[in-house]
């Protein structure tokens, strides 16, 4: 079993802005989306992350299966509690509004009255625009940023040192695991082990993965105090930490992270100076139902 | 170096010398490929009541190593399966991860022989509240993501979750730390 990260060099716009940066921008984007409902402010934050995300020149092959556990979140938050049930929209919507299809709906001729309102169907449209626009600058992060930078983002994000040095070892731990994992799966097939039996409620069947999993973490701890032994008597933790991957702040990172801030500002300024943070709906949604 | 004391003696739990920092590593690196793995080959067992098996894996790191370490290992380990997977950065979820392993490893303080059925009582209580905590935490903030109301939140994030989390945690915890035990006893540690 081979662990393959995401990440590719692309030479993309991406690949040259730093992940200090980055991760400021990505969160500016986070808190500028979740700040407010107007459709307005929600539009011009889908298209910033649209453009964002077009910086990291990601491919639909490289992304589908990130896309595909967004679109499940999407379908059951999106189609099934705001469309289908209202239950999505119970905190936002106001009750009542006006039916989409007063008259109900012809299904296998069958009159259904679906419920669902003008309102409501707005409300979903803004849902997709805020849901994509904070999955569309979280989801490319694997895809776009090595992970040898993790460490040292975090360090110089101002995580404490021990901190992002375990980030930094979980990274070199991982193949090396995942070979274990594997040696011990073929090692227990070797002996009749059946990880997809079938047999047996439910309890069995978890108790089934036991095999599998005791000696991977048994083994990983016993060989850990190597490890720590090996670390301490280099000194580990005696001394500020240097990172052998270096970070540097060009000016179009500054530019980056002073347009996020500005961003956020302007949204927390509209949203709560200017009353601007609450769900409505535009006269023009009304005139395409024909309201 | 420190040595981490495991039965009969006082614990610290707050302690994170080299010996956690190693351990923390170790216990993110095991998350995320243990659940990259399940996730990857869709076991059938595991398939019908979810597919994270790996979710014991903080809460015992939790129990073994301390607090922050059961975090670290949560935390860190879900965003490298993440990672792995391509499933992106989800804060609110590595949060909830971390809490997983954060509220087992409170308990830490209390549990110095892991074979013992008043230390596995202990441990699975802790699983209970860490996973109801965390999967409550990353729960109530898709709410403030999505806009989702609390009935949704509870029936579509937090239910699924918890309920595939504290069974599989239930389960295996008292496995993981009798076998641990055996270990402890073996090293002399």
């Amino acid at each position: 079993m081979l662990v393959a990260w995401n990440y590719r060099y692309r030479n993309s716009p991406m690949d040259h802005i730093d992940p200090r940066a980055r991760f400021i921008f990505s969160f500016a984007v986070l808190f500028a989306a979740t700040t407010t409902w107007n459709p307005n402010i929600l539009f011009a934050v889908f298209i910033i992350s649209i453009t964002w995300y077009s910086l990291g020149r990601l491919t639909w092959k490289d992304t589908r299966f990130g896309w595909l556990m967004i679109s499940i979140m999407l379908f059951t938050m999106i189609v099934i509690n705001t469309i289908i049930t209202g239950g999505g929209a119970g905190g936002v919507v106001p009750p009542g509004g006006q039916l989409v299809w007063p008259n109900g709906v012809s299904i296998f001729g069958r009159q259904l009255n679906l419920g669902l309102t003008i309102e409501r169907l707005w409300f979903a449209v803004s849902q997709l625009m805020r849901l994509l626009s904070i999955s569309m600058v979280f989801i490319m992060i694997p895809y776009t940023m090595d992970s040898r930078a993790y460490g040292v983002t975090f360090s110089k994000l101002g995580m404490p040192d021990r901190l992002a040095y375990t980030m930094e070892l979980s990274f070199r731990f991982m193949p090396t695991l995942a070979r274990n994992f594997q040696v011990t799966l073929d090692a227990q097939r070797a002996r009749g082990f059946e990880l997809d039996a079938g047999k047996g409620n439910i309890v069995q069947k978890i108790r089934q993965v036991a095999p599998l999993l005791i000696p991977v973490t048994m083994n990983a701890i016993v060989s850990s105090e190597d490890i720590a032994n090996a670390m301490d008597l280099r000194g580990f933790g005696l001394r500020k930490r240097t990172w052998l991957y270096k970070l540097q702040f060009r000016w179009w990172d500054w530019a980056i992270i002073a347009f996020g801030a500005l961003m956020l500002a302007v949204v927390l300024i509209l949203a709560y100076r200017f009353d601007m943070r609450l769900f409505h709906v535009p006269d023009w949604w009304y005139g395409l139902f024909g309201s | 170096m420190e040595k981490t004391v495991t039965t009969g003696k006082k614990k610290n739990i707050w302690q994170f010398g080299t010996n956690q920092v190693v351990y923390a590593a170790i216990g993110a690196a095991l998350y995320a490929v243990v659940t990259w793995a399940f996730n990857i080959w869709q076991i059938p067992g595991a398939g019908n009541v979810g597919v994270r098996p790996a979710v014991v894996i903080p809460m015992f790191f939790g129990i073994a190593f301390g607090p922050i370490v059961g975090f670290i290992t949560g935390f860190v380990g879900n965003i490298l399966s993440d990672m792995l997977s391509g499933y992106g950065f989800w804060v609110w979820w590595d949060i909830g991860n971390g809490i997983m392993g954060l509220i087992p490893g409170l308990f830490s303080a209390m549990i110095f022989k892991y074979n013992e059925q008043k230390s596995i009582l202990r441990a699975e209580l802790s699983v209970v509240l860490g996973t109801a905590l965390g999967m409550a935490l990353a729960a109530i903030s898709e709410m403030w993501v999505s806009g989702a109301d609390i009935n949704t939140a509870i029936v579509a994030n937090f239910l699924p979750a918890f309920i595939t989390n504290i069974i599989w945690g239930l389960i295996l915890l008292p496995i993981l730390m009798i076998a641990y035990a055996a270990i402890v006893q073996r090293s002399g540690r």
